[in-house]
């Protein structure tokens, strides 16, 4: 079950997983065969739910780590697959290590990855050198250089806080540069408040940022913001990988100057060298009468022509460890690479990290409500620590 | 009346038509957009929205026709509309005849129980709803969305169609009774063929409300080949774009069908609308 | 397509028939042919669902496996906590009262002036009703367009050295911007069918009436106040009670625009319904809601219909 229909899409990813799918169905002809099932996003999971409990669940789904994925363990939806990797330590260490790390619940494994992607600034390197401008790797200087970009007429950063995770992805960049990894386990656990100081810190820079950000980023949708970086009007985006494909799609010259750092630093805060990832992972459903085909399904997403096309046509980092043709695939993905050789440490998605999909709504919202001036870093904070009094620390 | 009257009876006749036109404007224009999008280019569109294209690309509609299967859909949409609309006039008929014209204790007590039905939201019933359907295996065929979008458009055919068995003279069914018809006959040879008006209406708005429902079609309907329209539509935005020009061909031909069936008929389904509402 | 519930009295013709007619329309057996197919659909597929909805708002469910019963918890929670739940409250009573009135009043003036036109009565009648025929879901992408801050009618104010605001994510005032635009493009959609309602009960009020009046001197004024307004009273009822259910259950339009946002201020009942229940999974909380929002179309056309007492007039 996929989350976009793939005969309409256009998406790279979705079409690589079209010819998995494809393949496999050729390969078992007469044996197995892959239905797949598609909605879109928006739906995903009001169809999944109802498949799920009306004993209908799908063989092989697609599922987001977090909150969705825990559901999904909670409710013994998705089964554990240690043992099928551990019979099978080919397979098993074929994958990149640490890759496993979010899917793991009490040291069972319940999902494979079959790619994934990173959140880093890209940012538009003929603009940089016109204002003279180098790639800053603190925040001062994140400042400093959106305001010298300013002044030579750019606008600064292009956000998207129509859309709200856009803007929740530099907010999450700036908590756990503040705060370190401990910031998201202590909060989730309830050791220490949403209103603690990193936390305010962050928030504080969120404002401080966003006074760059493109004057339609309130309205702006995803797509709109992306847009607007690779047609030149704006410097910096804040993306996860997977906009390379889109980018290079639309304006394929564009490819030449793009360039990608990591998030900056923040004076005093924690370990910038930690990224946002996120894994698109396959489960199998615990009820299913087809388990050696599952694990064959598996095993083409994650074989080495997947993989491959993963990285050199998808854009997307493969999850194990092959070796593509850097040549073929985007420059930027070469860059990404370089910069997550250097990562000490992931973290997911702020909002997908939290306990659950409504927390990290909750904490969405409370960040375009900052952005928009509805309310005080304060007030905005004071929001998400009522959400968390109320429904998750009890 | 003095002649000045006449002529500031003109005055205002042309204000009025100033004024029907503008919001004229207001009605077509953004249909018209709908039009011109869909002929550019996705760049087009974010760099100049609201000019004509400069070359027409017809492909749009080409490429939604082809990817989203519009066809198939299309196909399956008439299937799953005309069907309820049959099925769903005739029960629906039935009973407000026996609730209109009968005589019986619990008339009234039945279209109250039937009218509750119209404040029920879909999203209330969409879960336990399916999951019944499920256990007795029924999910995923065209015939699973049709039985609903039946019981759905059941209080507002029984709502109206009473409106119209009751306004017809007590005269005719006299008559019909002394020449020996009994009460089936009374039905389907008199009731009916007469309130062709009210069946034109009632079966208009479930046509189309059906036509457009989303929300349960999209959670019973997993197999590609049986989906509907509205579905169908909402595939061209992806998880991280979306092809916009082609969604908008996509709409457009999603509501063509309604566009043309309300052109033609216009005339009668305004007419009929206005007999249907004074009498019910 | 809303409905109004407005149902009184019963047969009333004359009942000279005699025995033999009485006998033939009182037939118990017919009776129950003409109604089970209709009864036993309608309870199976709506009402029973709904006894399981009533269950699943006293429950802790995740509309995947887990039950737990709680009681009135989700009740509680739900006007003790919940501050979209205030917001969709709100925006709720807003959206229903702006489409009450803005539907009626110009629903019934473009009726009067459509009366009082000679020519293309008929094209601008079909021309305004025509989007109450269109899907809710495709307009309301096109109007999400319109009003987008690129590529939208912002773009066209720019050109005349205008700043439009940012139709859809203002967020100042008791009544947010976005609102007002949502309540616009419903009337915009749906005004075509109030205007069909009035101009059926206007034209059939019968010129003679008109006539005299003049004839004692009314003018067209007076003649609106005291003929016209009187005799399609009744038809405010249905189109009241009509718009109101309509617009409490409204949801295709709201959620294509805004999808509830920025940060939930745009939600109403039916769209926070749908967040709590399909996107976070609380099936018991957003059956609850479900319960409210029932309730609430309950009590409105209960009302609509008793403080506007329908009196007959003969035409």
């Amino acid at each position: 079950m996929f989350w976009d229909d793939l005969d309409a899409s256009e998406d790279l990813i979705t079409i690589g997983y079209r010819e998995v799918i494809e393949r496999f169905n050729k390969d078992y002809e007469g044996q197995y065969k892959v239905t797949p099932i598609t909605t879109n996003l928006e739906e995903y999971i009001t169809k999944f739910n109802a498949m799920v409990g009306s004993n209908t669940t799908p063989d092989v789904f697609i599922m987001d780590p977090g909150p969705r994925l825990t559901d999904v363990v909670n409710n013994g939806v998705a089964k554990d697959i240690t043992s099928i990797l551990n019979n099978d330590k080919d397979w098993y260490n074929s994958f990149s290590a640490g890759i496993f790390e979010r899917l793991t619940y009490d040291g069972k494994i319940y999902a494979v990855p079959t790619n994934f992607a990173a959140a880093l600034v890209f940012y538009n390197t003929e603009m940089f050198a016109n204002a003279g401008v180098a790639v800053p790797t603190t925040f001062t200087e994140l400042i400093d250089a959106c305001q010298k970009l300013q002044n030579a007429g750019y606008t600064p950063i292009s956000c998207s806080a129509g859309t709200a995770w856009c803007l929740s992805m530099i907010a999450g960049y700036l908590c756990d540069r503040a705060g370190g990894p401990n910031n998201l386990t202590d909060v989730n656990a309830g050791k220490i408040a949403w209103t603690s100081e990193s936390f305010v810190t962050a928030a504080n820079k969120l404002v401080e940022l966003s006074k760059y950000f493109q004057s339609t980023a309130a309205g702006d949708s995803n797509d709109q913001a992306t847009a607007a970086f690779y047609n030149g009007e704006a410097a910096m985006l804040v993306q996860g990988s997977w906009a390379i494909g889109q980018i290079n799609g639309a304006n394929p010259d564009f490819e030449a100057k793009c360039g990608v750092f990591s998030f900056p630093a923040i004076e005093g805060g924690a370990d910038p060298n930690r990224m946002i990832v996120k894994t698109d992972n396959l489960c199998m459903s615990a009820t299913t009468k087809h388990e050696e085909a599952c694990i064959a399904l598996m095993k083409y997403f994650t074989d080495e022509t997947a993989q491959k096309y993963t990285a050199e046509v998808g854009g997307k980092i493969p999850v194990t460890n092959i070796t593509f043709d850097k040549a073929k695939a985007p420059a930027q993905l070469t860059y990404v690479m370089d910069i997550l050789s250097k990562a000490t440490g992931t973290l997911g998605f702020y909002n997908e990290s939290l306990p659950s999909t409504e927390a990290g709504a909750t904490f969405d919202d409370a960040m375009v409500d900052i952005f928009l001036g509805a309310c005080t870093v304060e007030q905005g904070l004071q929001k998400v620590q009522d959400f968390f009094t109320q429904n998750i620390w009890k | 009346m003095a002649k000045g009257n006449r002529k500031k009876l003109k005055v205002s006749q042309v204000l009025i038509l100033i004024f029907l036109i503008v919001l004229v404007v207001v009605y077509l224009a953004p249909l018209l957009w709908i039009i011109i999008v869909s002929l550019k280019t996705n760049s087009e569109l974010t760099l100049d929205p609201f000019g004509i294209p400069k070359e027409l690309h017809w492909e749009n509609f080409k490429e939604a026709w082809e990817k989203a299967y519009l066809g198939v859909a299309l196909r399956n949409s008439v299937i799953v509309c005309s069907a309820t609309l049959v099925v769903s006039l005739l029960f629906g008929s039935m009973a407000a005849f026996a609730i209109g014209r009968m005589r019986w204790k619990f008339s009234g007590a039945m279209m109250t129980y039937f009218l509750v039905g119209m404040m029920i939201p879909v999203h209330c019933v969409l879960i336990p709803l399916y999951v019944q359907f499920s256990k007795i295996k029924m999910t995923d065929s065209l015939i699973s969305i049709i039985i609903p979008y039946i019981t759905f458009s059941l209080p507002i055919t029984i709502y109206i169609m009473v409106g119209f068995f009751r306004s017809m003279p007590g005269e005719l069914f006299e008559a019909a009774c002394i020449d020996g018809c009994n009460i089936y006959r009374c039905f389907f040879t008199i009731a009916l063929p007469l309130s062709k008006t009210g069946l034109f209406v009632t079966g208009l708005m479930t046509f189309v409300g059906n036509w457009n429902e989303l929300l349960l079609a999209l959670v019973f309907i997993s197999d590609k080949m049986k989906k509907t329209l509205p579905v169908t539509l909402s595939y061209f935005a992806g998880p991280y774009k979306t092809n916009y020009v082609q969604m908008f061909a996509a709409i457009l031909i999603a509501i063509a069908p309604n566009v043309i069936v309300y052109c033609i008929f216009s005339n009668q389904i305004v007419e009929g609308l206005t007999v249907g509402a004074v009498k019910g | 397509m809303p409905v109004p519930y407005i149902f009184e009295g019963s047969v009333s013709e004359s009942v000279t028939g005699g025995i033999n007619m009485n006998k033939i329309f009182s037939d118990k057996k017919a009776i129950i042919i003409f109604i089970a197919p209709a009864f036993i659909l309608f309870t199976a597929i709506l009402l029973l669902p709904i006894g399981l909805v009533i269950y699943y708002s006293l429950c802790d469910y995740d509309g995947m496996k887990t039950i737990n019963f709680i009681g009135l918890g989700n009740y509680i929670k739900l006007f003790k906590q919940d501050d979209v739940m205030k917001i969709a409250l709100k925006n709720s009573i807003f959206f229903m009262l702006f489409s009450a009135v803005t539907q009626q009043i110009i629903g019934l003036f473009i009726a009067i002036l459509l009366t009082n036109i000679k020519k293309g009565r008929n094209f601008f009648k079909n021309v305004y009703y025509l989007p109450a025929v269109l899907s809710s879901a495709a307009l309301g992408l096109l109007w999400s367009f319109i009003f987008n801050p690129r590529i939208g009618i912002n773009n066209l104010l720019a050109k005349i050295g205008i700043q439009g605001p940012n139709w859809l994510m203002e967020i100042k005032g008791f009544i947010i911007l976005p609102m007002w635009m949502i309540g616009f493009v419903a009337t915009w959609q749906y005004v075509g069918q109030t205007m069909m309602l009035y101009m059926a009960q206007i034209t059939g009020i019968s010129p003679s009436l008109y006539e005299a009046a003049y004839i004692d001197g009314c003018g067209k004024t007076k003649a609106f106040w005291h003929i016209t307004l009187p005799l399609i009273k009744p038809m405010v009822a249905t189109s009241l009670s009509l718009t109101c259910i309509g617009s409490l259950k409204f949801f295709d339009l709201i959620f294509n625009m805004t999808t509830g946002g920025p940060s939930n201020r745009t939600q109403v009942l039916a769209t926070h319904l749908y967040q709590q229940g399909f996107r976070y999974s609380k099936m018991g909380y957003a059956s609850a809601i479900g319960m409210v929002l029932l309730g609430m179309c309950l009590i409105t056309t209960f009302l609509v219909n008793r403080f506007i007492k329908v009196e007959e007039y003969e035409m």
